[in-house]
């Protein structure tokens, strides 16, 4: 059934986020020859492919061993070269756990992990190729940084981004059906950093991923029809994680749910749940995402809608958050 | 005969203007001096219907507080015999009320004198000292956003829907670190504070510069838009909600003058 749904998008080649990783992969790859591709025999799925056609001689498929893929990816880094690895986020985060986290995270290892396929972006494959869990396993990893872009354009700025930033990098991307949000690179991307899309002080939405779209749209929504000043934080890095932003966002708005396209244990949720409690202040907070259970089979956007990460269901949520106390409010006493 | 209109007015005056006495009697050296460790009950009160409104004036070793209720024993009692005359003498009309306690003609005396330095928060009242424009800055605040509070929980019917439909939300009023005031609002109920709210940003914020900032707006002699044109405000937040809230405020005034 889902064979057929590759790239039907009008205008593939400029709305995916794996297309345009594979486009970005090679041109920072023509002015770095120390950047070396490895595919688990997904090159073409991952886009990465683009780069070994290019690139043939510093592209290298292992076949269908994702634990050596990631094996070898460390022995690269360790011999002073910059290995792009590419497969499934599934297999990345949970077939070749122990390499990730052993091999490369101990070792503490130039090596950039771009992990397509991830969420529910291929919802209809079925709980196999399912990852809800990678954010989770993935930020537990010491020396391990995560991304999460909120669409090609970001994808593009995070893999030129981590080509110099040292360690361990985590970028998790969709399948390829993902639209675009940014119409181009220069909003000010820079890892650690949280993004500011909409301003307000009733709410904070903070967001990574496709749920970033939604957020916005959300936001408009409920200004035009509820009156609500609504702040959207794209959180595009969860590891090392924008306290400052958070805290801001604590100290302002005093109400914020976080919105992401994984399980609702460890993900973004729990990232930004353990700095709110770090702050010490009150703060009506709920973590949207997928509950504690297996994700359903069905089409991302009916996932999406399902799982309240779409618009509608952001909008739902923050009019049941707006309804919650941050604090005893019992004293309407004037101050006199 | 009394209507709504009247009993917000009162509402308004005991609650929101007659507190300001307190700024008076704290920042004002020459009425702190009068009432320095001066311990006494003064009380306004007029009749509605067969009940009694009113507010009491407690001296406790010179420091006022105001407390809203009929208190026993008063030093000297005013007493209107509606509520109209009530709101009338705090607005200025000449208005004679009934008066007990003449034996403390001292206190009387001093009473009147703080009566007379409410002048301060009428319209026409130019003050030209530095010190007296900074008291009129901060009392005309404190009482404008206690007014604006009481406005919403007496009941005005405007002021109501427009509190209602709005979530949590903060309308500070800041002039310098010393004078700054906020009205909180938050699904219909209402409350007026003093200093910043740190809990929140708030959704408007008039940033005076200074009280030479706000004084030609207390004066009314520049409008917001004319104030935030040439420097002396700036406004943070929803213009909208903003200007909302400036119509409740002029609304406010022209019932108090």
């Amino acid at each position: 059934m889902s064979e057929g749904l590759t790239w039907t998008v009008y205008d593939a080649n400029t709305m995916t986020q794996a297309e345009i990783y594979g486009k970005v992969l090679c041109e920072i790859g023509k002015k770095n020859e120390k950047i070396v591709g490895l595919s688990a025999d997904l090159a073409k799925s991952t886009k990465i492919g683009l780069f070994a056609e290019k690139f043939p001689e510093r592209f290298f498929n292992v076949g269908i061993a994702e634990q050596n893929l990631f094996g070898i990816a460390a022995g690269l880094a360790k011999s002073g070269l910059i290995p792009f690895v590419s497969t499934m986020a599934v297999f990345t985060s949970m077939r070749a756990c122990e390499q990730v986290r052993t091999d490369i995270c101990y070792q503490n290892l130039n090596c950039k992990i771009i992990a397509t396929h991830a969420g529910t972006s291929f919802g209809q494959a079925g709980t196999t190729h399912h990852c809800t869990e990678d954010i989770a396993i993935m930020r537990s990893f010491a020396n391990m940084t995560v991304i999460v872009p909120a669409d090609g354009i970001e994808t593009a700025n995070a893999i030129k981004a981590c080509v110099d930033y040292p360690g361990p990098v985590y970028i998790r991307i969709g399948r390829g059906f993902e639209p675009k949000f940014y119409d181009n690179e220069d909003y000010g991307f820079e890892i650690g950093k949280a993004i500011t899309l909409v301003d307000g002080s009733d709410i904070t939405l903070i967001c990574c991923g496709t749920t970033v779209l939604q957020a916005v749209e959300a936001a408009r929504h409920l200004k035009e029809n509820d009156d609500l000043s609504v702040r959207v934080l794209n959180l595009h890095t969860i590891k090392p994680i924008d306290k400052d932003a958070i805290y801001e966002a604590v100290c302002e708005t005093r109400r914020i749910i976080t919105f992401e396209d994984h399980n609702t244990i460890g993900g973004l949720g729990s990232a930004v749940a353990d700095i709110i409690a770090e702050s010490g202040k009150g703060c009506a907070f709920e973590k949207v995402g997928i509950p504690d259970c297996f994700c359903i089979v069905g089409y991302p956007d009916d996932l999406q809608n399902y799982y309240k990460l779409d618009s509608d269901g952001i909008i739902e949520k923050v009019r049941i958050v707006m309804g919650k106390d941050f604090e005893e409010d019992d004293d309407w006493e004037d101050e006199v | 005969m009394v209507n709504q209109t009247d009993i917000i007015k009162s509402t308004i005056i005991l609650r929101a203007m007659l507190p300001v006495m307190k700024i008076l009697v704290s920042d004002d050296k020459k009425m702190n001096a009068k009432f320095s460790g001066l311990n006494a009950k003064v009380q306004f009160k007029a009749k509605n219907d067969n009940d009694e409104t009113g507010a009491c004036l407690i001296f406790k070793e010179g420091n006022l507080e105001i407390e809203q209720r009929i208190c026993s024993n008063p030093d000297i009692e005013f007493t209107f015999s509606d509520i109209i005359k009530m709101n009338d003498f705090f607005c200025g009309k000449p208005v004679l009320p009934k008066i007990s306690g003449w034996l403390n003609f001292f206190l009387l005396v001093k009473i009147f004198f703080l009566l007379f330095g409410m002048k301060i928060l009428m319209p026409d009242s130019r003050p030209n000292t530095p010190e007296k424009k900074r008291l009129k800055v901060k009392m005309s605040f404190y009482m404008i956003t206690t007014a604006l509070s009481q406005y919403n929980k007496a009941g005005d019917s405007e002021m109501v829907k427009w509190t209602k439909k709005q979530p949590d939300r903060i309308y500070q009023i800041s002039v310098d670190e010393d004078i700054a005031a906020y009205l909180r609002i938050k699904a219909g109920k209402s409350k007026a504070g003093r200093g910043t709210y740190t809990k929140k940003r708030p959704f408007v914020h008039l940033k005076f510069n200074g009280v030479d900032g706000a004084f030609p707006v207390v004066m009314n002699d520049v409008d917001m838009v004319t104030a935030v044109r040439n420097g002396l405000l700036v406004i943070e937040g929803s213009p909208e909600y903003g200007r909302d809230l400036g119509d409740f405020m002029v609304r406010i005034q022209n019932m108090l003058v």
